[in-house]
C-alpha cells in the first residue's frame, strides 16, 4: 500500500514538474523562442526559372530586412530554399520535404499554378499554412481552403475581368473579340471576361479559344477580323501572343486596339523584338498587376534594395512579384504575437489587408477569400515607349463566379 | 467567305511546307534504316538554335546560316549513328529485333538534346530569328502573303528538288537507295552500308535543321519547339510513310486542313485535326495517300 502511494506520488510529482517546466502543449513545428522556420520554394532552374528565381530572392530579401529590424516578437526568420522547377511532382516532393524533414512552420512558394496547386492536398491534410509566392493559382484559391493563400499577382479570373473592363471603359469597346487558350487559364480568363462584358453591356463578337501550342493563328485571326470588333483582347502565352500580334498586323487590323494580358508579355522589349513589326504595336496595350512600369519610379525602391542584396544580379521583370507574399506573411506573424501557432497564423492571414507598395491595389484576404489580389493597370507600348494608362481596374470577386 | 478560305489555304501551304520538310527527314531515316526517329523534332530545334548562334556570334548572312545549321546537324546525326546506333546494332542477337532498342535510342537523343539546349544562354526566353525578307506584304488577288512566307515556300521547294536530284542523279544517292532497299545486296556489290547509314542520318538531320531555321522566324524558338514533330509524323502518315512525294503532299494538306478546321469547326479543334485525319487515313487507306501496298513485315 505504501509502495502504491509512493508510486502515485512520484507520478503526480512528475506530472506537476512537466506542467510547470515543460511546454504547455505540443508546439507547432518550426517555431522556437528565437526562430521561425519558413520553407521557400520556386523554380530556380530549368526553362521556367525566370518566373521564380528573382521573386524568391526578393522574398528572402524581405525576410532579411525584417530580421535586420529585430525580427518578429524577438524571433528571427530562417528560410530553407528548395527548387521545384515548376513541375507539380517536384513541388509536392519539395513541400513534403520541407514539412516532414525540415519541419518548417509554414511554406511560402510556387511560381507556377500547376505546381502550386499540386501541393494543396498535402498541406491541407497536414494543416500546414501554404502561402504561394507569385503563382496565379486559380485552382488553389477557388474554392477557398483554410491553409492555402495565393494569387499575390492576381488570378487569371482577375486578368480576364480587368482586361475586359479596361477594353470597355478606357478603349470604349462595344464589340469585343476575345482570344484565350483552351486550357484552365483560358477558362478562368473567359469566365470573368464574359461576365464583365455582360454586366457592362458590351457585345463579344468573337471568342477564339486556341491551343497553347498553336503554330498558325491564321484561322482565329481571320475570324476575329471578319467579326469586325472595336477592341481585340488576347490572354495568350508568350509564343502565341507574338504570333497573334504578327498576324494582327499582317491582316491590317492595327486600327483596332489589341490588348494583351500580362502572361503573354513577360518582358515587353523581348516581345517587341520577337514581333519584329513596328506596325503591330501602334495600337497595343498590355496589363500588369504592378503599381508602375517594371522599372518605373514606384518600383525603383525595390530594385535598388535588391541590388544592395544581390549586387551581381540584374533583377528580372518578375522580381517584385515575390515581395507581397513575404510581406503578408510577416504582417500576419506580427499580428499573432508571441504565442505563435499555425492556426493563429491562418486566422491572422485571413484578416490581412495592406498596400504592398508593389502592386496597383490592396493585398487582402478574408475568411472566404484566398486570392490575395484583384487589380491591374494597363500600359500602352509602341515597342520602345511605355505609357501608363489612367486608373487601376479591379475584379469585384463576383463576376464570373 | 471565299477570301477567308483562300487566305487560310495560303497560310496553310506555308506551314505545310515546313511540316513536309520535317516529314521528309523522318521518312528518309525510316526508309533507309526502318527506325522511326523520335528525336526529329529536337533536331529541328537544334537547327533553329544553331541558326541563332550563327547569327549572334558569327554574324553570318542567312544563306550561310542555313549552311551552318545544316552542317552542324549533319555532323550530329552522323555521329549519333556512328556512336550510338552502330553500337546498338552491334549488340543485336540473331533472330531478335533490335529496332525497339534503336527507337528508344532516338527517344534518348531527344531528351539529351532538349536538356542540353536548356543550359545554353538565350534559351530561357521565347526567341525568334529575324525574317529573311522584310517589307510590305504581297497581294495575290485579295490574299495577303508575307515575303517571308514566299521565301519559306521557295527554300522548301529548292531543298525538296535538291533532295530528289541527289537521290536520283548522284552515285551516292543511288547507293543510299540501294542500301535502303536491300542492305545485304548493297554490301555484296561493294556499297559501304555503314557509311551510307551515317550519311542518311546526316542528311535527315540537315533537312530537319533547315526546317528549324525556316520555322525560327515564323513560329518562334523554345527548347520545346520539337513537339512539332508530331505534326510531321501526321504529314508522313497522311502521305504514306515510305513515300517522299507523299510526305510533301501530306505536309501541305495538313497545314491547309488545320486552317480550314480552325475556320469552320473552331480554333480549339486545330490541334485535334491532325489526329482525326491520321485516324481517318489509317482506317480508309492505311498505306497513306501515295504509299504502296500494305504488306506485313516481320521485324
Amino acid at each position: 500500500m505504501l509502495r502504491l502511494k509512493t508510486l502515485r506520488g512520484a507520478l503526480l510529482g512528475a506530472a506537476a514538474m512537466l506542467a510547470a517546466f515543460g511546454p504547455a502543449r505540443a508546439a507547432d513545428p518550426g517555431v522556437t523562442d528565437g526562430e521561425i522556420l519558413i520553407g521557400l520554394f520556386a523554380p530556380m532552374s530549368g526553362q521556367l526559372a525566370a518566373f521564380g528565381f528573382d521573386p524568391l530572392q526578393a522574398a528572402k530579401m524581405w525576410y532579411e530586412e525584417v530580421n535586420k529590424k529585430g525580427g518578429i516578437h524577438g524571433r528571427k526568420i530562417k528560410v530553407i530554399v528548395e527548387d521545384d522547377k515548376c513541375t507539380p511532382t517536384e513541388a509536392v516532393t519539395v513541400v513534403k520535404k520541407l514539412a516532414t524533414v525540415d519541419k518548417v512552420f509554414l511554406v511560402n512558394g510556387g511560381s507556377c499554378t500547376a505546381a502550386a496547386v499540386a501541393a494543396q492536398e498535402f498541406v491541407t491534410r497536414e494543416k500546414i499554412p501554404f502561402v504561394m509566392l507569385n503563382a496565379a493559382g486559380d485552382g488553389g484559391v477557388f474554392p477557398p481552403t483554410r491553409y492555402v493563400f495565393g494569387a499575390f499577382g492576381g488570378t487569371q479570373r482577375t486578368v480576364g475581368a480587368t482586361i475586359m473592363e479596361f477594353a470597355i471603359k478606357e478603349l470604349k469597346g462595344k464589340k469585343i473579340a476575345f482570344i484565350a487558350h483552351d486550357d484552365d487559364f483560358g477558362n478562368s480568363n473567359w469566365s470573368t471576361a464574359k461576365a464583365v462584358a455582360a454586366r457592362m453591356g458590351a457585345e463579344v463578337v468573337a471568342v477564339e479559344r486556341i491551343p497553347p501550342r498553336i503554330n498558325d493563328v491564321t484561322a482565329p485571326l481571320l475570324k476575329v477580323r471578319a467579326a469586325n470588333p472595336d477592341v481585340i483582347i488576347s490572354t495568350a502565352y508568350p509564343a502565341p501572343a507574338v504570333l497573334i500580334a504578327q498576324k494582327y498586323a499582317e491582316f491590317g487590323m492595327t486600327k483596332t486596339p489589341l490588348v494583351q494580358a500580362v502572361q503573354g508579355i513577360p518582358i515587353p522589349a523581348v516581345f517587341a523584338k520577337n514581333v519584329g513589326n513596328d506596325a503591330a504595336l501602334v495600337n497595343f496595350y498590355y496589363g500588369s498587376p504592378l503599381n508602375d512600369l517594371t522599372d518605373g519610379p514606384k518600383q525603383q525602391k525595390w530594385i535598388q534594395l535588391y541590388k544592395q542584396y544581390y549586387p551581381d544580379r540584374t533583377p528580372g521583370a518578375f522580381m517584385t512579384y515575390g515581395l507581397p507574399s513575404a510581406m503578408a506573411i510577416t504582417r500576419a506573424l506580427e499580428k499573432v504575437g508571441k504565442d505563435l501557432t499555425r492556426e493563429k497564423f491562418v486566422d491572422a492571414m485571413e484578416a490581412t489587408q495592406f498596400d504592398s507598395g508593389v502592386l496597383a491595389g490592396l493585398t487582402a484576404f478574408a475568411k472566404d477569400r484566398r486570392d490575395g489580389y484583384r487589380s491591374s493597370i494597363f500600359i500602352r507600348f509602341d515597342g520602345k515607349t511605355h505609357t501608363l494608362m489612367p486608373g487601376a481596374y479591379s475584379w469585384n470577386g463576383k463576376d464570373g463566379m | 467567305m471565299t477570301l477567308l478560305i483562300l487566305q487560310a489555304i495560303a497560310s496553310g501551304v506555308v506551314t505545310g511546307c515546313v511540316y513536309a520538310l520535317i516529314a521528309l527527314s523522318l521518312v528518309i531515316v525510316y526508309k533507309s534504316t526502318d527506325v522511326i526517329n523520335f528525336a526529329g523534332g529536337e533536331i529541328v530545334m537544334i537547327g533553329g538554335y544553331a541558326g541563332m548562334l550563327a547569327l549572334l556570334y558569327l554574324g553570318l548572312p542567312y544563306i550561310l546560316i542555313f549552311a551552318f545549321a545544316a552542317i552542324a546537324t549533319f555532323a550530329l546525326g552522323a555521329l549519333f549513328d556512328r556512336i550510338v546506333l552502330h553500337k546498338v546494332l552491334g549488340r543485336a542477337v540473331p533472330g531478335q529485333s533490335i529496332l525497339v532498342a534503336m527507337v528508344i535510342a532516338t527517344v534518348g537523343l531527344s531528351y539529351v538534346l532538349k536538356g542540353g539546349v536548356r543550359v545554353v544562354p538565350y534559351t530561357e526566353e521565347v526567341r525568334r530569328l529575324p525574317p529573311f525578307f522584310t517589307g510590305e506584304p504581297i497581294f495575290i488577288g485579295p490574299v495577303v502573303v508575307q515575303r517571308q512566307d514566299i521565301a519559306i515556300i521557295v527554300v522548301a521547294v529548292v531543298v525538296m528538288a535538291a533532295l530528289w536530284a541527289f537521290f536520283s542523279l548522284t552515285l551516292t544517292g543511288k547507293a543510299l537507295r540501294a542500301t535502303s532497299q536491300n542492305p545485304r545486296a548493297a554490301a555484296l556489290v561493294g556499297i559501304p552500308v555503314r557509311r551510307m547509314r551515317m550519311t542518311v542520318w546526316g542528311i535527315a538531320s540537315a533537312l530537319a535543321a533547315i526546317a528549324g531555321v525556316l520555322l525560327a522566324p515564323k513560329l518562334l524558338m523554345t527548347p520545346d519547339m520539337g513537339v512539332i514533330v508530331i505534326l510531321a509524323f501526321a504529314a508522313a502518315i497522311i502521305g504514306g510513310f515510305a513515300s517522299l512525294p507523299g510526305c510533301i503532299i501530306g505536309g501541305i494538306l495538313l497545314g491547309v486542313i488545320q486552317n480550314i478546321v480552325g475556320l469552320y469547326v473552331g480554333s480549339n479543334a486545330i490541334s485535334v485535326a491532325p489526329f482525326a485525319v491520321i485516324m481517318l487515313i489509317l482506317a480508309l487507306r492505311p498505306q497513306g495517300l501515295l504509299g504502296g501496298r500494305v504488306a506485313a513485315k516481320k521485324v
